[in-house]
């Protein structure tokens, strides 16, 4: 009980952290311009995991962590594919997600974008050709654009989610 | 340990022997007796896998792999079918219903006295007769089935009553995680029965290993799960190295040690920060995030990549790290100790936090022999376990990890454990730069390759026990099955989350931490 009352009562500290790194940084400001221009100030996000091993969503996960903190830009992670500009889908498409992956594309309004991020997701990477996939996010979507890596960090993500707002 | 064999069954005489392994030769009338023998003397089954072309060309070989607590070897059953069908034991083993079913579609072994007999990894596309881990199949794409029929669409428990409604949730989350079918059935915001669907993510691990030579599959175990790619390769080396009677030289087991550290590090970091996350006080989720990121960093410095991948090759490590990168690994350690202390302090004396973890997700003790629970999960329930300690493997043997165990069982104390296990971890890795061995960082590679043979592989990962069995033939990986902590632990989420709120469920799922790609392969 003590610690939870002088909790309450105690000054609360603030400290003056600073976490970001410059390339970064000039990355966002880049693309924050780009998602003023061509998406009328905010790009939402839907991540879709057709079949990654999961690194790939902790690398995405950590976009909105204080270090990289992509909202600055922008940028929001939505909880529906309804409310999505841009799908990010990670790893092989597997047999097991096929139909999943197809009802979560044609939920999100059109116009719509599809990044595959990670070498799987590129092109089906380890897994290409065996019985438990159908292989890349394009053997199921049409891809605009891919981020490959093992797994891409979270300066590649977004550096290709920049390349394809600018290009 | 041979004593307690020959209890199992008078006469027993053990097969394949070495440190930490012993095999039994059993016929399929001794399945039952054998396993209900070695229940009552107190054994879990910790694995339960198949192998085809063991002692016969198309025939299929089970493997029953049992420990006991206190007891340092593994005991296997070995045995070889006659025709396709087997007696079930999970009456016997409740863990054993999963493993059954697994073994049903990817080999096509029948169990028909088990009380479940639905599928489990291949999903319905899949068509029937189609079991991708025979010979005789091969790795390619296949054509799926179009049309199911409604008898054979899954069927989920039926939980019916007055005022019993029904949650379906996935495979594809709101969250960014991993995708995987819950069914709550709930009355009012109560949770009367989850029904879990996984396999979702099934992507052919084990297939995909097979003709591969040893070293080139060291990649396909860091695949089975990203955040465990250390663990995984490590306990995959410990197997083939096992095999080929490869001595790893003691930098490479010290380096092992600190990199397996490093992982359970940035992974329980995770766990803290989401379990804070989804009790909305994301000002304490911060900073662990930020120190996880730090870790992640860590990482890359240290073997390139931030999941440590390539960091684990069979007979050592992949890198040797100079002194500088020693000398920015203790600093670390120095200054983050601190660091995590002063918010978790906060954190554990805030009521808005304490309220929601407390009783939270209880994970009852009497689940965890049945299940074979291990990991955090188990030991915040009250078991004593930890591979680390029962089955030394890199530089454990030397340095031992204190093994915590709490009785609470419920959120807080899943919470606790891990924060406490962080702490534990940094002083382990200080503990190794302190007494790390010069010399070599990967034993020298001798001509001829690995021999035939089969051997476990058995570490402990953040989430608990991993287990690897690696057989190779003619010098080429034979059989890879892997058995990660949580396709275990996942069963107890349908215990644990009865009678919480539905609301509560992603604090009970982060505070479990399951790993759906380690799950589904």
């Amino acid at each position: 009980m003590l610690p939870v009352f002088k909790n309450i009562i105690s000054r609360k500290k603030t400290e003056d952290i600073s976490l970001h790194d410059p390339e970064f940084e000039a990355i966002g400001r880049d693309l924050k311009a780009a998602v003023d221009a061509r998406m009328r100030r905010s790009l939402a996000i839907r991540e879709l995991d057709s079949g990654s091993d999961n690194a790939t969503e902790i690398e995405i996960n950590l976009l909105s962590s204080p270090h990289y903190d992509v909202e600055r830009f922008g940028i929001s992670f939505v909880a529906s594919p309804r409310h999505a500009d841009l799908l990010l889908v990670t790893g092989a498409v597997t047999r097991n997600m096929e139909v999943a992956v197809r009802k979560t594309y044609e939920a999100m309004p059109a116009p719509k974008y599809v990044i595959a991020v990670g070498d799987d997701a590129c092109d089906g990477g380890i897994y290409r050709g065996t019985y438990a996939v159908l292989g890349g996010v394009e053997a199921v979507l049409p891809v605009d654009l891919k981020i490959p890596g093992n797994p891409p960090g979270p300066i590649d993500i977004l550096r290709g989610i920049h390349a394809l707002m600018t290009g | 340990m041979f004593a307690e064999i020959e209890a199992l069954k008078p006469g027993t005489v053990p097969g394949l022997v070495r440190p930490g392994e012993i095999s039994v030769r059993i016929t399929p009338g001794d399945i039952v007796p054998f396993c209900r023998s070695a229940a009552e003397r107190g054994f879990e089954l910790v694995d339960l896998t198949c192998v085809e072309g063991f002692d016969r060309e198309g025939r299929a070989s089970l493997f029953y792999c049992m420990e006991k607590r206190g007891m340092p070897e593994v005991l296997t059953l070995v045995c070889t079918l006659e025709d396709e069908s087997a007696p079930s034991v999970d009456c016997i083993f409740s863990s054993a219903s999963w493993y059954e079913r697994k073994i049903r579609d990817l080999f096509g072994v029948d169990f028909p006295d088990a009380f479940d007999r639905r599928r489990l990894v291949l999903h319905e596309c899949y068509p029937e007769g189609f079991h991708p881990l025979r010979k005789s199949v091969p790795n390619r794409p296949f054509s799926p089935r179009t049309a199911i029929p409604p008898e054979e669409e899954y069927r989920f428990m039926p939980v019916e009553g007055k005022g019993v409604y029904q949650v379906p949730v996935g495979p594809v989350h709101a969250g960014i995680i991993e995708p995987g079918h819950f069914r709550f059935s709930v009355i009012g915001e109560t949770v009367a029965n989850l029904e879990v669907r996984m396999f979702y993510k099934h992507r052919g691990i084990e297939k995909l290993a097979e003709g591969k030579r040893p070293e080139e599959c060291v990649a396909v175990a860091e695949a089975v799960s990203g955040d465990e790619s250390v663990a995984n390769a490590l306990g995959f080396s410990l197997a083939v190295e096992k095999i080929a009677g490869i001595a790893v030289p003691d930098r490479a087991e010290y380096l092992r040690t600190i990199y397996a550290e490093l992982e359970r590090i940035h992974s329980h970091l995770g766990d803290l920060a989401g379990m804070l996350v989804d009790v909305a006080y994301p000002v304490g989720a911060s900073r662990f995030t930020v120190l996880r990121e730090e870790v992640f960093r860590l990482d890359r410095d240290l073997t390139g990549s931030r999941f440590m991948r390539g960091a684990v090759r069979i007979g050592g490590v992949g890198f040797d790290p100079s002194r500088d990168q020693i000398r920015g690994l203790s600093c670390f350690l120095s200054d983050v100790q601190e660091r995590f202390r002063d918010p978790l302090k906060v954190v554990l004396a805030s009521p808005t936090v304490i309220d929601r973890f407390a009783t939270t997700g209880f994970v009852e003790p009497r689940f965890i022999r049945p299940l074979h629970l291990t990991g955090p999960t188990a030991r915040s329930s009250g078991a004593d376990c930890d591979v680390r300690r029962d089955h030394p493997y890199g530089a454990y043997a030397d340095i031992a990890p204190p093994v915590r165990v709490l009785d609470a069982g419920d959120v807080l104390a899943r919470f606790s454990l891990k924060a406490s296990e962080v702490m534990d971890s940094l002083s382990m890795i200080r503990t190794c730069l302190e007494h790390l061995p010069d010399g070599p960082v990967i034993a020298e590679a001798e001509g001829g390759g690995v021999p035939d043979g089969y051997a476990y592989g058995m570490v402990e990962s953040a989430r608990g026990q991993n287990v690897h069995l690696v057989r190779v033939r003619d010098g080429r990986i034979d059989r890879y099955s892997v058995r990660t902590a949580s396709f275990c632990n996942w069963q107890v989420i349908q215990h644990a989350v009865m009678g919480n709120i539905v609301a509560d469920f992603p604090v009970i799922n982060k505070s479990l931490n399951l790993s759906y790609a380690g799950t589904d392969l």
